[in-house]
């Protein structure tokens, strides 16, 4: 009884977007991969297996940083554009950034705990991806406490942008500050040994993939919860309607 | 420009003739220095002056968040936030103007606390005083210029009160570095480093420029 202009709310069998297969068929392919290219790597000679953190240690981090670069990109398009999709999209690279930077604060103390001794220290790096975490979790909570869908979005929008905008100036800041630089080089000064480059190369592609497709996956999510919440709200302006013409005509 | 100079003289008005958010803020950030001197040893004061400059600006920044939450709660009343979006001006200058206000309320809140915090944790401001009001009012920029944009969003959330350090506090960290760096810096040798400084600048200007272009799409359409 869904009128004509209204999407009618779908129904399980055609849940699967063909871009949810394809991100999924390349995850599976490529973590199988991932998974032989890793314990085939060669051993580290002075830290031993632990070193092998890095292959996701860094990954994920990659893909945080992707979803909180994309944040910030939707949002300044949503800004510009007022289309409803970049919010969406906005929110799900948000919240699949959360969860990768999450893995990479869990992975890190692991690797430092066996490597530095401690499971913490006020590195800047460490620093900026603990606050660049909290940033976004804010960034979730503003959405969750704002009502009406435009307005958070809007809301949303010029939070995330100014997240990313403050990554350089708190780096600077955490560096003047003395933090004492433990953390390894990045990559492209060679800090990587002979062999560790593949299964370090396949592990960012299959983080990069996980991201996709738990992207794609988090969009779809939102677009269903749309349809729903509008198949309900012409369900009560039917209900309504029925009732004024019952009301109207008693017989 | 019209715009900002009436939008910051009605909010100085308000307080003028209320004086409830000056007075709320000073007891406040007098009741944290008072916990401050009961929470440390009795003896901080006197051996380690290091600890001291990072106090000051927890003090401030628990004194601004409570001020900042007050700044656009009392638009909400007879609705007077939806007549500013209404108005037909560059929201911009609405925004400096509620900023502005901010700043000279929160600046009178500071120098109070300041002397208050000299007088009890014995620290000698007296002869750093310029150099030192210079470090606070770069300090305070920073904060009132993030702080009013972000007051503008909470005050449409719910929860406000508890919205408004969550969205605050984390991206205030550069502001708060550069400016507790600073005071120890003055403290300690009666000078500070100038990348301190330059950090505090860099950091004010980019949130201010930041906040009077976005402003524009914080107030409902």
């Amino acid at each position: 009884m869904t009128p004509a202009h209204s999407p009618t709310p779908p129904s399980p069998s055609d849940t699967a977007h063909w871009s949810e297969r394809a991100t999924a068929a390349v995850l599976v392919l490529l973590s199988s991969v991932y998974a032989w290219s890793v314990a085939s790597a060669p051993l580290d000679r002075v830290q031993g297996v632990i070193q092998k953190i890095l292959y996701v240690h860094v990954p994920c981090a990659f893909a945080a940083y992707l979803g909180f670069a994309l944040t910030a990109l939707f949002g300044a398009l949503y800004l510009a554009r007022r289309q409803e999709i970049f919010d969406k999209l906005a929110l799900a690279a948000a919240e699949v950034g959360v969860v990768f930077c999450t893995l990479v604060i869990i992975t890190g103390p692991i690797w430092a705990r066996g490597t530095w001794g401690a499971w913490w220290t006020w590195d800047p790096r460490l620093t900026v991806t603990l606050l660049l975490w909290f940033v976004y979790l804010s960034y979730l909570m503003l959405r969750a406490f704002t009502d009406g869908g435009e307005r958070t979005a809007r809301f949303a929008a010029v939070y995330g942008i100014l997240g990313l905008l403050t990554i350089p100036l708190n780096y600077f800041a955490i560096d003047l500050f003395g933090g004492s630089a433990m953390h390894p080089e990045n990559l492209e000064r060679g800090s990587l040994g002979t062999g560790m480059g593949l299964p370090f190369l396949i592990g960012t592609l299959t983080a990069f993939a996980a991201f996709a497709h738990l992207l794609v996956l988090r969009v779809r999510v939102e677009f269903l919860r749309l349809a729903c919440a509008r198949a309900a709200q012409d369900r009560e302006d039917l209900e309504l309607l029925a009732g004024r013409t019952t009301k109207e005509n008693p017989q | 420009m019209n715009v900002f100079v009436a939008v910051l003289w009605k909010d100085l008005v308000c307080e003028w003739r209320s004086r409830d958010r000056v007075v709320a803020m000073l007891v406040f950030s007098l009741l944290v220095v008072m916990i401050f001197h009961f929470a440390l040893p009795s003896d901080v004061a006197a051996e380690n002056q290091a600890s001291l400059p990072g106090l000051l600006w927890i003090a401030y920044v628990f004194a601004a968040l409570l001020g900042l939450n007050r700044s656009f709660a009392l638009e909400l009343e007879n609705d007077a936030l939806s007549a500013m979006a209404l108005a037909p001006v560059e929201r911009g200058w609405i925004f400096l103007g509620k900023a502005a206000a901010n700043f000279i309320l929160f600046g009178l809140v500071q120098a109070i606390t300041a002397a208050i915090f000299a007088l009890v944790f014995r620290m000698g401001l007296l002869s750093i005083a310029l150099p030192l009001m210079g470090v606070i009012a770069l300090g305070s920029l920073g904060i009132t210029a993030l702080g009013t944009l972000f007051a503008a969003i909470s005050v449409r959330t719910r929860f406000r009160e508890i919205m408004l350090p969550l969205l605050l506090l984390p991206l205030l960290m550069p502001v708060l570095i550069g400016a507790v760096s600073a005071t120890s810096a003055l403290l300690r040798t009666g000078s500070t480093p100038f990348h301190n400084i330059q950090l505090l600048i860099v950091t004010d200007l980019s949130y201010l420029i930041f906040s009077f272009l976005a402003f524009d799409h914080v107030l409902d359409e």
